[in-house]
């Protein structure tokens, strides 16, 4: 196996807030290669974006505190970095599409400014002649339309799809080895989601960079990564290859999340979302943080008294932390019988 | 941008018109302008009559308006009602650039360190120095203008009496023989130097939470984020993106405070006899010589009108959403 670009281990994150501590990344540890997709998956609040912040000293600290781990990129902690050399990889080595592109840019500034200025916090060489000609050149890349008129045009005339553009232009500006795309298609009108993938893809191509790809949808899961990290309560809770994900999960809330994916090969009825709501990552239930909604459990008292590991469960280092993951073993999720479409591409 | 300052430009007509209207009713219905000069035995039937003649004060209330706004903008106010032998503007032409002075010293300095407070507050919150800052303001806040002026005096004063350097002048605008030029102008600040101090105060604790309040709000944004995410200097990301962004309410709160001092220093241009707008109006008001109380409050109004249209114009060039709406 090649070495690992990122190599993230045993990270914590917790926010300090008035109604107690919230543990919003709890020892999460995952590799990512050269050149694959890693997809992050899970419910909104599972802890998704917070560790990617953290690595990258984006977190607001305080309420935030990185309380152990760490992130070896090309095999330095990013963690013990100084601030400093953590400022000059950022946009730079590896750089974030951020989920809400009507925010992400700022509203006072021009968005050939913002990119180009990107290019040149990184490159000292590259002057403003040619750090415009390039901007306009990703903006062309990216598909924005007109990219020299558009250069010297705000945020607020540019569309939604549009911004997002610009952003995935931004985070390509410098050639990153890694690009971190956070939801880049959630706050998008479902029209423009496809044409954001491809220039996702486009861009993915362009620069040759491994990507993490963090979203709660298991279909552009099934569309663009390579390998997937099912998060949970701010928890790894399984880690495996794509194929092998959709063809044999083997934890009880990525079986609930494929559930609640709708399909239109099946009837309507298989359509179920997970019961209950997410827990509180103040007070997280004890032993699984999934048993009070997990429907393999059936009020086994280890599930509630004892946390499952992290552990080998399948071929090729397939990891899932269930106690009675083997029980998954042949009694399928309702959708595994039906072809899933994506997940052998 | 040219536009849109020639449209803010006349949209402050109409503004102004109607300030006029409204100045010119609620002085005139407030009463006979008249009433004490004719209970005064030494003043003539003729010279009343006279008086009422020449401002047409015995015509419907509309004419008189019609007549006051030609004086007014024809003839620059014209004449006090009681004297009128003398020009209003040739005192208005006096008092209005020493507040000028004295608000523009003072509040282009408070904007400058109450905004530089008010940021630094922020991107430090809960150090020492935002405790310190909070409470500075709290003071600000709660200190009577009257009082900050008289110890500022004494202080000065003192300072004078024991050392026998002269730092300040405590009142007064210019000395005896204040020389030409520059030593004009030195002696100038010297003398405005107490009174400026006296409404920055104020001022610096409002621009200063203001600052740190819009400031808060903005460093923790996405556009922010993206700024950090791209590798930007922490220095860039707070003067570049936030600052500018954070700018944005400060400007119209400095614009309402500019306009409202040019008419409201009165406190502070009495205590140290500055020959300004404040001691002008309160005359007019013990001479109860309506008109020259009207031409003051239409220079005051002009004056508030003239700060947003400069808050606008700074507004537009700080944001481009509004610019182009
Ligand atoms: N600045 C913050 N202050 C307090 N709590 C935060 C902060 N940022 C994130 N959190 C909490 O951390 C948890 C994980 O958030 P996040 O990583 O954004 O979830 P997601 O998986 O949806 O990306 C959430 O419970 C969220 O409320
Ligand atoms: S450990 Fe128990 S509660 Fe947790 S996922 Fe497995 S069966 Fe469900
Ligand atoms: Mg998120």
């Amino acid at each position: 196996m090649p070495e690992p670009i990122l190599s993230i281990r045993d990270l914590v994150v917790e926010f300090a807030t008035e109604d107690g501590v919230v543990h919003a990344v709890d020892g999460v540890t995952y590799d990512v290669f050269p050149g694959e997709t890693l997809g992050i998956v899970g419910e909104s609040g599972s802890g998704k974006s917070v560790s990617q912040l953290a690595i990258l000293g984006l977190i607001p600290q305080p309420p935030g505190r990185i309380l152990r781990g760490e992130a070896e990129f090309e095999g330095k902690d990013l963690l013990k970095m100084s601030k400093k050399d953590l400022r000059r990889l950022r946009g730079g080595q590896v750089a974030m599409v951020f989920q809400d592109p009507m925010t992400s840019l700022n509203p006072v500034l021009k968005i050939g400014h913002q990119i180009a200025e990107a290019i040149q916090a990184h490159q000292d060489d590259v002057g403003d002649k040619a750090a415009k000609a390039r901007t306009i050149a990703l903006l062309e890349l990216v598909g924005v339309p007109n990219p020299d008129r558009r250069y010297d045009q705000y945020p607020h005339e540019f569309s939604g799809g549009m911004r997002q553009r610009a952003m995935i232009a931004m985070a390509i500006a410098n050639d990153p080895k890694l690009l971190i795309a956070d939801e880049p298609t959630t706050a998008l009108d479902v029209t423009i989601q496809a044409q954001i993938l491809e220039t996702l893809k486009t861009a993915q191509e362009e620069s040759h960079a491994a990507t993490i790809l963090i979203t709660h949808d298991l279909g552009l899961i099934a569309e663009l990564a390579d390998r997937v990290v099912v998060m949970y309560a701010g928890k790894v809770v399984e880690l495996t290859d794509v194929q092998t994900l959709f063809a044999a999960p083997r934890h009880p809330y990525t079986v609930g999340l494929m559930d609640s994916l709708p399909r239109l090969t099946v009837d309507e009825e298989w359509l179920r979302p997970i019961p209950g709501q997410p827990p509180s990552l103040i007070s997280r239930p004890p032993g699984c943080a999934f048993h009070p909604r997990c429907f393999l459990s059936q009020g086994r008292t280890r599930c509630r008294t004892e946390e499952p590991p992290l552990r080998v469960i399948g071929p090729d280092g397939h990891l899932s932390a269930c106690h009675f993951a083997e029980e998954l073993v042949g009694q399928s999720s309702k959708l595994i019988d039906e072809p899933v479409a994506g997940a052998s591409s | 941008m040219v536009t849109y300052i020639v449209r803010r430009f006349l949209y402050s007509i109409p503004v102004l018109f109607a300030a006029s209207v409204l100045i010119f009713f609620s002085v005139t219905v407030a009463g006979d302008p008249l009433a004490t000069l004719k209970q005064n035995p030494l003043a003539s039937k003729q010279t009343i009559h006279n008086i009422e003649k020449r401002n047409h004060l015995n015509d419907p209330i509309t004419t008189q308006y019609a007549y006051w706004l030609k004086e007014a903008v024809t003839n620059k106010f014209g004449s006090p009602l009681l004297q009128p032998g003398t020009k209003i503007w040739d005192d208005l032409k006096r008092v209005i650039p020493h507040t000028l002075q004295l608000v523009v010293l003072a509040e282009v300095l408070a904007l400058l360190v109450g905004i530089s407070i008010g940021v630094y507050s922020a991107i430090r919150q809960y150090s020492i120095f935002d405790y310190a800052a909070t409470t500075f303001s709290f003071l600000g806040f709660a200190m009577p203008v009257f009082w900050l002026a008289l110890m500022l005096q004494i202080l000065f004063t003192n300072i004078f009496i024991k050392w026998h350097v002269r730092i300040f002048y405590t009142s007064g605008l210019s000395s005896q023989n204040p020389g030409g030029g520059i030593h004009f102008w030195i002696d100038r600040l010297q003398h405005l130097a107490i009174p400026a101090m006296t409404l920055m105060l104020l001022s610096i604790a409002q621009y200063s939470r203001f600052m740190r309040a819009s400031m808060l709000e903005v460093v923790n944004s996405d556009y922010v984020r993206t700024a950090r995410a791209k590798g930007l200097p922490e220095r860039k990301v707070t003067l570049k993106h936030a600052l500018r962004n954070a700018l944005i309410p400060v400007v119209t709160v400095s614009a309402l405070n500019f306009g409202a001092l040019i008419g409201g220093a009165v406190i502070t241009e009495s205590i140290f006899q500055l020959d300004g707008m404040g001691p002008y109006f309160l005359g007019a008001l013990f001479n109860q010589d309506a008109y020259v109380v009207m031409a003051w409050l239409m220079v005051t109004a002009t004056a508030v009108v003239a700060f947003n249209l400069i808050a606008d114009v700074l507004y537009g060039y700080i944001d481009p959403r509004i610019r182009y709406d």
